[in-house]
């Protein structure tokens, strides 16, 4: 009898150990989105299947990030989801306040890897002393040109400009030269999402000395001269000059259409992050990869206004990472995948196929020595020292929106550039309260 | 003397429980807790999410002040009165009336190929008038630029008129299926004598046709306003674009409560639409009563 009840509680504990799995999330799909983010787990996972006795299972989506955003939210609050989350760092605030997510500084006890990280990455991964991501990369951003339509309409490259004004002079020239070229696109509306707060109306926002939030007091800016200089210079390329072209920034999917308009080299310049190399236009992409891609490719770094007292540049940057799902059910296993994701060997792999601008020192310079790619060392060592980030506080995504909005208003003409300003000051003192909002000169 | 019922008044109620139990679980219930959700300033993601606070009809004067509510309505009481009442059911009453007293063959023939639009899943149905309508590869853009017309950006220039095409084209096929249906109840003699003494076909339509299928047509409307105010599938179209021109009401509340996650103030919304679909339903109830007495 003893026996027969020592076998089935083996034969029990054999089906819970087979039936043990660990779940990542992440917003990649094969031949797709992020579809090198794949390639790199197919190629690692099965060794720690291997090593830990257990599967480990890649849930892939290649969906837009704010459908993946409302995917994991839904998710979670439903009392399932991912066990790894492999998030945007800005949401971190917003998830953690929501109780989405599980601090992770008892795991990262056991992981040796975390006393290499920046403190700068760090921070972007906690929220009130504790730490909830593991920043997996970090980017920066700046102008793509193609050099090839640069060539045709006699530009002479490497090509840098230094003021907004050599924006516009390159556009025209472009325009003039190039029919059915669009000259530059800059991100406007709602329809482009955070893609517009960050690549579009940040970059240029930064470059007239301003910014959303202002950090010495604490508060929102909800009006400023630089504001209205950015929303100027948005005009004045989408409505004056038509250098840009604000249907197809508002378009359904435009974001993968400006892709393919970059990729069929019908865009001469493109504001976007180190992913947009690094990913979209890498030549193993089959969508929108270029194969020469280097040699066709050029890079520069977004200016300021050019007024004197201006930054020289401006970059801002954002970043993804892990985090760890507060439903998930053997937190053991899932420091065991996380802390082997996060060794040597793993990153370099990842590297080689979709370079990044690293979060750990350990790993910052492998870009200089072992992997030798030129265009993450040159961006980093350029703009790194410019960059800053979002001020990505729980409520920054209500923000965010009345920005793509503003900038939608006024590149689609529903709106001047003062009424514009006016619903946006009066909608983020509503989101924020009025003790929450400053006016600058 | 008592009037006999096919069955006994116990039994109906009987019978009728489990489909009431049904209906209470996957509609009353859910209406209420929409209701109990829209006095909330609850959210999905921030701290509201875990502790929402009861802010009683905070929502509903804000709906009224938001301009995108308005504009959501505007552009669903259009989109109903055009690819609805005029589109489908229009479109299907002339196509029943000219397949009627046909050949067979013509009428299977027609049918087919509207219900053919009928039956398509949503997902399939949006991508192949995506790539009917890109402004770059579009089928029809490419058509028309053969014979030396300029390509035209449709959803950007048209977004109304193309959302209203596509539901006409989508949804014509009940309103056909249930006038041609409704046509066969009308006795052929009616039309027959009417040839005979050589009637035109207006006074036959509205002498003859219409005054027989009056309640089926207040049945078709009720259904298809109904359904088409809360239709989702343009959303796959145009996602509600360009700059909110194709923000339906059930987009409007979509993009609130799972873009935006503000699910307390998407609930507020939902029982709004809730309300105007019930004032929409009494008075088509109310309208087709007072034809038939």
């Amino acid at each position: 009898m003893k026996r027969w009840i020592c076998l089935l509680i083996i034969l029990a504990l054999a089906v819970f150990v087979v039936a043990q799995k660990v779940t990542i999330i992440a917003n990649a799909i094969k031949g797709g989105k992020n579809t090198q983010v794949v390639e790199w787990f197919e190629k690692f996972l099965p060794d720690i299947e291997k090593e830990l006795g257990i599967q480990v299972e890649l849930i892939q989506t290649g969906i837009k990030d704010e459908d993946f955003k409302a995917r994991i939210v839904l998710d979670i609050k439903g009392g399932g989801g991912a066990d790894i989350l492999w998030i945007d760092g800005f949401w971190v605030p917003e998830f953690v306040e929501a109780g989405y997510l599980r601090p992770i500084d008892d795991i990262l006890e056991s992981i040796p890897a975390w006393k290499y990280y920046f403190d700068s990455m760090k921070a972007m991964g906690s929220y009130k002393g504790k730490t909830y991501l593991v920043p997996a990369s970090t980017d920066v951003r700046m102008i793509y040109y193609n050099k090839e339509l640069f060539k045709k309409a006699g530009i002479p490259i490497p090509w840098q400009p230094k003021s907004w004004d050599d924006i516009i002079k390159t556009a025209r020239i472009i325009k003039e030269k190039l029919p059915g070229v669009i000259p530059l696109q800059i991100n406007a509306g709602t329809e482009m999402g955070e893609a517009t707060t960050m690549q579009g109306f940040f970059m240029v926002l930064l470059g007239a000395g301003g910014n959303l939030y202002d950090w010495d007091s604490g508060k929102w800016i909800v009006n400023s001269s630089a504001l209205r200089d950015t929303l100027n210079f948005y005009k004045q390329i989408y409505v004056d000059e038509k250098l840009g072209d604000a249907q197809l920034q508002v378009s359904p999917g435009a974001r993968e259409k400006t892709f393919d308009l970059f990729r069929q080299e019908k865009i001469a310049m493109y504001v976007e992050g180190t992913w947009m190399y690094t990913s979209v236009l890498n030549p193993n992409n089959p969508s929108w990869g270029f194969p020469d891609r280097d040699e066709r490719i050029g890079w520069a770094a977004m200016p300021g206004r050019g007024r004197p007292g201006d930054p020289e540049f401006v970059s801002i940057s954002g970043g993804t990472g892990f985090a760890v799902n507060p439903n998930t059910k053997n937190i053991k296993l899932v420091a065991e995948v996380l802390k082997r994701i996060l060794y040597v060997e793993p990153q370099l792999s990842y590297f080689m196929l979709k370079p990044f601008v690293s979060p750990r020192s350990d790993l910052a310079d492998s870009c200089w020595t072992v992997n030798k790619d030129k265009f993450i060392a040159e961006t980093s060592r350029a703009l790194v020292k410019y960059t800053t980030f979002r001020p990505a506080f729980p409520v920054y995504p209500e923000i965010s929106f009345q920005a793509q909005l503003l900038t939608e208003r006024v590149v689609t003409k529903q709106m001047t550039i003062e009424q514009a300003l006016k619903d946006f000051a009066a909608e983020v003192t509503r989101i924020v309260g009025k003790q929450n909002v400053i006016e600058k000169p | 003397m008592q009037k006999k019922y096919l069955i006994g008044k116990k039994a109906v109620v009987l019978l009728l429980i489990p489909a009431l139990i049904l209906i209470s679980i996957f509609l009353i219930f859910p209406a209420i807790w929409v209701l109990k959700l829209g006095m909330t300033n609850e959210t999905l993601t921030g701290i509201k999410a875990r502790e929402p606070d009861f802010v009683g009809f905070e929502n509903f004067l804000r709906i009224f002040s938001d301009r995108f509510f308005y504009n959501a309505l505007r552009i669903s009481l259009l989109f109903v009165f055009g690819s609805a009442i005029v589109g489908q059911a229009g479109l299907g009453m002339i196509l029943a009336l000219l397949t009627y007293r046909k050949s067979r063959r013509l009428r299977t023939t027609v049918q087919s190929i509207v219900i053919l639009a009928w039956i398509i899943p949503e997902v399939v149905v949006a991508y192949l008038w995506i790539a009917f309508l890109d402004k770059d590869f579009g089928t029809l853009n490419v058509t028309l630029s053969w014979f030396g017309f300029e390509k035209v950006n449709w959803f950007y220039n048209h977004p109304i008129l193309t959302i209203v095409l596509f539901n006409t084209w989508r949804g014509t096929a009940y309103s056909m299926l249930l006038f041609s249906a409704a046509l066969e109840t009308i006795p052929p003699s009616y039309l027959e004598t009417a040839d005979i003494i050589g009637t035109s076909a207006w006074r036959k339509f509205k002498d003859i046709v219409l005054p027989n299928i009056k309640s089926y047509i207040f049945t078709d409307l009720i259904l298809i306003t109904l359904w088409t105010f809360n239709v989702f599938t343009p959303y796959l179209l145009t996602g509600g674009g360009p700059a909110f021109k194709t923000e339906l009401l059930p987009i409007y509340i979509y993009r609130n409560a799972f873009r935006y996650f503000k699910i307390g103030y998407g609930s507020a919304i939902s029982t709004v639409v809730l309300l105007i679909n019930l004032l929409l339903a009494i008075f088509y109830i109310t309208l087709s009563r007072r034809k038939r007495t």
